[in-house]
């Protein structure tokens, strides 16, 4: 490992207010941060085996303490204990080797700290190991496809459709009519527009992160699962054309994932709508989320709502998507579980009115969002969306 | 003789092994497992190892593991009693309480206290261990090098059926504090139970279940979940079922015990907690798991053929397992009549993983191990997600007890005894 990295990580001063009450890590930690000062100093710092093993040990530790209870309640502090670990953990990996295999495998960990742990105190590590580990990665063996720009066809819309309106009338028209509205050709200009259709492109930017992805259709099911996997792997597997052709890959969906925070250079592809900035008379514009959601064709997300604004930008691909409204919600059958409690039990691209009479109450409106098009939902409206094509689309919550 | 076997995370010296050449009694070891020394083993021990029990000498153990004060009935003089905390162990033996492991700045630190009664159950968790006597009074320890022994006060259930006692002076009587006869804790959750049915998460009363309607039989915890087990055979959970511990169809939170629909109908004879996980034994010898499979704790396959992509991780519901053959084709021979030989016994579970014993004496395992929660033979793959059988145990070795910690496994068993005519039978 380079002297440039190892001057990167905390020495145990640093750390001391962040483990007071924590026993385990200020012993772990206070050994690893010892045997590193032993290495910069010296080169050498001895056996290295426990604390190879203890380091690991808190890591897998920590993961159980993120893991119990809901995440959002997890302390900062727990967190961070876990990124830290991650990066010493790391450290240890490539004393003993940095071959590519040796490298891969760090970068995965790499990525579980940012998703799992806090490493807003060691961005500058972070960072500098991230380019360490991507650098000599495996090139393309195989290239993937560049999916074709699409002409806009025409398709039937029971929602208002506005052609990229100026901010006053978004504000009036939709925002404080709370009307959900399908706005036309207002993200054209995006660079991503062009530049993700491009698979390749996706792959050289992003291919080596490892990012959180659902199996099976749809979220609800009982089949349905979660996992993290490299981007690279994600997109050979789902966008390269089946080889053996028998058809029964399974689903993957990249959905409501922060990869923009993840991904910088894939958020200056993109920039926020002016339409987030619109906020209610007494309310200050608040912070946007930026969610991504990328898979092939086949992707549902069940009819489900979402507590705030709503801005759903089409990159690439075509999605069909059917709303109702919140005064719908008691008609909708929402699941009673305390995950599901956002999200209705029915398949709203096929109604099952025997199952579901009160069905006959709901109006249902369809429309199909387009590449360059962005849909605005207002909070709490009822939406099924299902990828027609391979898509990506950009979500903006505020 | 009695030996009490270890295997599993062992960083902070909180067990101490018998291995050393300064031992004055030579102890006779099985083949099976591997002696190592204390400096070796203060990272994990992979293989079954004989532990120290560092209150009793060896020929005396008699372990009351983790039973959350079940056998309350017949104490027996020299009982040990031992709990697993992830960084500490809990050892009390009569009066004497000894916590061991990491509990300030250094490996192998110990504590010792002496507490008012008999000890009669203890609960180690990240924060305190919970310390119960036979009397049914109730005491917490936080693990550190100044420990005191501090009183829980529990609140009074409501009792709105029975008057207010008034003594012959017409004031009204202070209710007696409850008599606790079981506890369990996990890292959210510490859960007793008094002789009256009353439920509490320490301290507040959270439910009382009519009274006497039946007896506690078992009282486990999970790292943030609580099951039951009644006389009848039921089985109750609550606490935060986010990854399907409770055995509810709905995923979430329940605050007080609900009956678990899946199983009723069905006596159960077995409960064990993990650390997200829930598994139950039936009266028909039957094995269900229940929750977080993330390791393979449930017995359930992981990753989908092709060893791509995952299987759910959740399964809310409890699973009847199919286990594979254990014995019984060998014994076939032996006797025609072999119905039920291998059937489930006992379950026990660790934060990630899952102990069986069969009734033919073997252990099967699955889950977690890299941590070598499941002994030696295991120590190369990460977890094992199939029930496997466990080597030595119920071949060499006969089970008396066990337990789990976190990330550890502790057994007790005696040497198995040779069917091949002994001394005894050849002078007769």
């Amino acid at each position: 490992m380079e002297a440039s990295l190892l001057k990167l990580f905390p020495r145990f001063v640093d750390l001391k207010d962040l483990l007071q009450n924590e026993v385990e890590a200020r012993y772990i930690l206070k050994k690893a941060t010892d045997f590193l000062e032993r290495i910069k100093s010296k080169g050498t710092a001895g056996e290295d085996e426990e604390i190879r093993y203890l380091v690991c040990a808190l890591v897998d530790r920590n993961w159980e303490r993120i893991h119990t209870g809901h995440f959002s309640n997890v302390p900062l502090t727990i967190r961070k204990i876990y990124a830290i670990a991650c990066f010493f953990k790391i450290f240890f990996l490539l004393m003993e080797s940095s071959n590519p295999r040796q490298k891969e495998q760090c970068s995965g960990i790499l990525d579980e700290a940012q998703l799992l742990g806090c490493t807003d105190d060691w961005s500058d590590l972070k960072a500098a190991l991230m380019e360490y580990l991507d650098k000599g990665q495996e090139e393309p063996t195989q290239p993937l496809p560049i999916l074709p720009a699409v002409m806009r066809v025409s398709s039937p819309c029971d929602i208002p459709q506005l052609d990229a309106p100026g901010l006053n009338e978004f504000k009036t028209k939709c925002f404080q009519p709370q009307q959900p509205t399908l706005l036309l050709n207002t993200i054209k200009h995006w660079p991503a527009v062009d530049k993700w259709r491009d698979l390749n492109y996706l792959l050289n930017v992003a291919g080596n992160r490892t990012v959180p992805i659902e199996i099976g259709s749809n979220y609800a099911s009982d089949e349905w699962s979660q996992q993290l996997v490299k981007i690279r792997d994600f997109l050979r597997r789902q966008f390269v054309v089946d080889q053996c052709g028998d058809g029964r890959r399974e689903i993957e969906y990249l959905a409501q994932h922060e990869l923009f925070a993840q991904i910088p250079a894939l958020k200056a592809d993109i920039c926020v709508p002016d339409y987030c900035t619109v906020s209610g008379a007494e309310e200050t514009a608040a912070a946007v989320d930026i969610k991504a959601w990328l898979g092939p064709a086949g992707t549902i997300s069940p009819m489900h709502y979402d507590p705030k604004h709503n801005l759903l930008c089409q990159v690439f691909g075509s999605k069909k998507i059917i709303l109702a409204a919140p005064k719908d919600a008691d008609n909708l059958y929402p699941h009673e579980s305390e995950f599901l409690g956002n999200t209705s039990q029915i398949n709203a691209a096929e109604l099952d009115y025997k199952t579901y009479p009160l069905l006959e109450r709901v109006r249902f409106y369809k429309l199909l969002l387009q590449p360059g098009d962005c849909l605005y939902m207002p909070p709490k409206w009822w939406h099924y969306v299902r990828a027609e094509t391979p898509s990506f689309s950009v979500s903006f919550w505020w | 003789m009695r030996q009490l076997l270890f295997t599993g995370f062992n960083a902070f010296g909180q067990h101490e092994f018998v291995n050393s050449p300064h031992d004055e009694q030579p102890v006779p070891c099985v083949q099976a497992l591997v002696v190592c020394n204390w400096q070796q083993s203060r990272r994990a021990v992979r293989s079954l190892t004989q532990l120290k029990c560092i209150l009793s000498s060896p020929f005396i153990i008699e372990l009351n593991a983790h039973d959350g004060g079940n056998s309350n009935s017949n104490k027996k003089k020299n009982q040990c009693t031992i709990s697993i905390a992830w960084r500490y162990t809990a050892y009390a033996l009569d009066r004497k309480l000894r916590l061991r492991g990491l509990l300030e700045t250094e490996p192998g630190d110990c504590v010792e206290v002496e507490t008012p009664g008999e000890i009669k159950a203890l609960a180690a968790g990240d924060s305190h261990c919970l310390v119960l006597l036979y009397t049914g009074e109730l005491y917490k320890i936080q693990p550190k090098l100044e420990a005191t022994l501090q009183a829980i006060r529990l609140e009074s259930p409501p009792r709105p059926s029975t008057a207010t006692k008034r003594t012959i002076f017409g004031a009204a009587k202070a209710p007696a504090p409850p008599i606790i006869e079981h506890i369990a804790c996990g890292t959210n959750i510490n859960v007793a139970i008094s002789s009256e049915n009353a439920v509490y998460s320490i301290p507040s009363c959270l439910h009382q279940f009519p009274d006497r309607q039946w007896r506690v039989q078992q009282l486990e915890c999970g790292h943030e979940h609580a099951l039951l087990l009644n006389g009848n055979g039921d089985v109750y959970t609550w606490g935060n079922g986010l990854r399907g511990q409770l055995g509810q169809v709905a995923l979430g939170v329940e605050e007080t015990p609900q009956l678990i629909d899946a199983l009723a109908g069905i006596k159960i004879t077995g409960i064990a907690a993990g650390g997200w996980h829930s598994a139950a034994i039936s009266a028909f010898g039957d094995l269900y798991t229940w929750g977080l499979n993330c390791s393979g704790q449930l017995g359930m396959r992981v990753m989908k053929p092709g060893g791509l992509l995952k299987e759910p991780t959740v399964y809310p519901l409890p699973q009847l397992h199919d286990l594979p053959e254990c014995c019984r084709s060998s014994r076939e021979n032996e006797s025609g009549d072999d119905e039920g030989v291998c059937e489930p016994l006992r379950v026990f579970a660790g934060s990630r993983h899952t102990l069986l014993l069969r009734r033919c004496g073997r252990l099967w395992a699955s889950g977690w191990c890299i941590h070598g929660q499941l002994g030696k033979q295991l120590c190369e793959q990460n977890f094992l997600d199939a029930f496997q059988a466990l080597d030595g145990v119920g071949v060499d070795l006969d089970f008396v007890s066990g337990l789990c910690g976190p990330w550890a496994t502790l057994l007790m068993v005696t040497a198995k005894q040779k069917k091949s005519v002994s001394s005894a039978d050849a002078i007769s």
